[in-house]
């Protein structure tokens, strides 16, 4: 049997009010938690689209309209990648600050995923170079490797969290790394620039449209 | 037509449960994280959720992170009934059927 209490200090409006201001905070909670993520897709739209057209430019095969030197075009993907990673750590920790229970254990193994994937996957690639791979090739691998690894974790998170943006960019990162090594090099990086990139950044701008109309 | 349970229908006890029942079954949240998503003082918090959790709404856990006593809560299993029951009632009153 509940205590009840009433409160006349604390007047409630009519059902409809009522029902307005209760969807407004859960609203406002889960805008809270994705506002990390929105910013995420953003980091990593800029960092795709900008690091490989970068990259893109900087091979003599690549950007027909002008070439940006090797010497710049490379540290500034790296200079990007580093930024997005660092990034993407201190937002992950933010996503669900000051919550323990049954969902951590989820979180940390969708978290530590990302670290796990990129190191395997950086330490075939090396082993790939080690038994003869071309730097022709492994400007192919290595790229449409992440975009892969990418994809297939996002696939991952939106089955965690029932997340549709997560499960669409996953699919479109998986269809866009797998085809990008047709493109041959440097052509790869103009198709992950603008596919990785440009699915990163529709995601970003569909998550804030959709909290901005309330949905 | 279902009365509205007096234990949420107050404007802050509305938002606590609201925000409470955001958190999936088996997770607890910080007092102060739980403050921040709602902007209320923290002496008004824990007026509301002493009332919530006299009404077996809220379970609070008060534990230790290093020498810093912590407090995390959760709705109840009642409290998380009570929740789903008042907003099938204000829908029902809305004329609404869920």
């Amino acid at each position: 049997m509940t205590n009840r209490t009433t409160d006349a200090d604390e007047p409630l409006g009519d059902p409809r009010a009522t029902l307005a201001l209760l969807e407004k905070q859960q609203r406002q909670v889960l805008n809270a938690q994705q506002t990390p993520v929105i910013w995420m897709y953003l980091i990593w739209g800029i960092t795709w689209l900008v690091g490989f057209l970068a990259l893109w430019s900087g091979d003599a095969d690549g950007n027909p309209w002008f070439t940006i030197p090797g010497y710049v075009a490379t540290p500034i993907f790296i200079v990007m990648l580093v930024a997005s990673i660092v990034a993407s750590a201190v937002l992950g920790i933010r996503i669900n600050r000051g919550v323990r229970g049954a969902s951590v254990f989820s979180g940390a193994v969708y978290g530590l995923s990302w670290t796990a994937c990129g190191t395997a996957f950086a330490v075939l690639g090396t082993g790939l170079i080690s038994q003869g791979l071309s730097p022709e090739l492994a400007n192919l691998y290595f790229p449409a490797a992440y975009a892969l690894m990418c994809g297939t974790i996002y696939l991952g998170g939106a089955a965690l969290w029932r997340d549709i943006s997560q499960l669409v960019l996953g699919l479109v990162l998986l269809a866009v790394g797998s085809a990008s090594a047709f493109a041959g090099s440097p052509g790869n990086d103009l198709v992950l620039a603008l596919g990785v990139g440009g699915a990163f950044l529709i995601a970003a701008g569909t998550l804030q449209v959709r909290r901005r109309v309330g949905k | 037509m279902d009365e509205l349970d007096p234990v949420i229908h107050a404007s802050a006890r509305l938002k606590i449960t609201a925000t409470l029942a955001t958190l999936p079954v088996g997770d607890q949240i910080a007092f102060p994280r739980l403050q921040e998503l709602l902007g209320m003082t923290p002496g008004n918090l824990s007026t509301h959720l002493r009332k919530l959790e006299d009404a077996g709404y809220v379970d609070v856990v008060k534990s230790h992170q290093g020498r810093t006593p912590a407090t995390y809560l959760a709705l109840s299993r009642s409290g998380r009934r009570a929740f789903e029951d008042y907003l099938e009632a204000l829908r029902a009153l809305l004329g609404e059927t869920s």
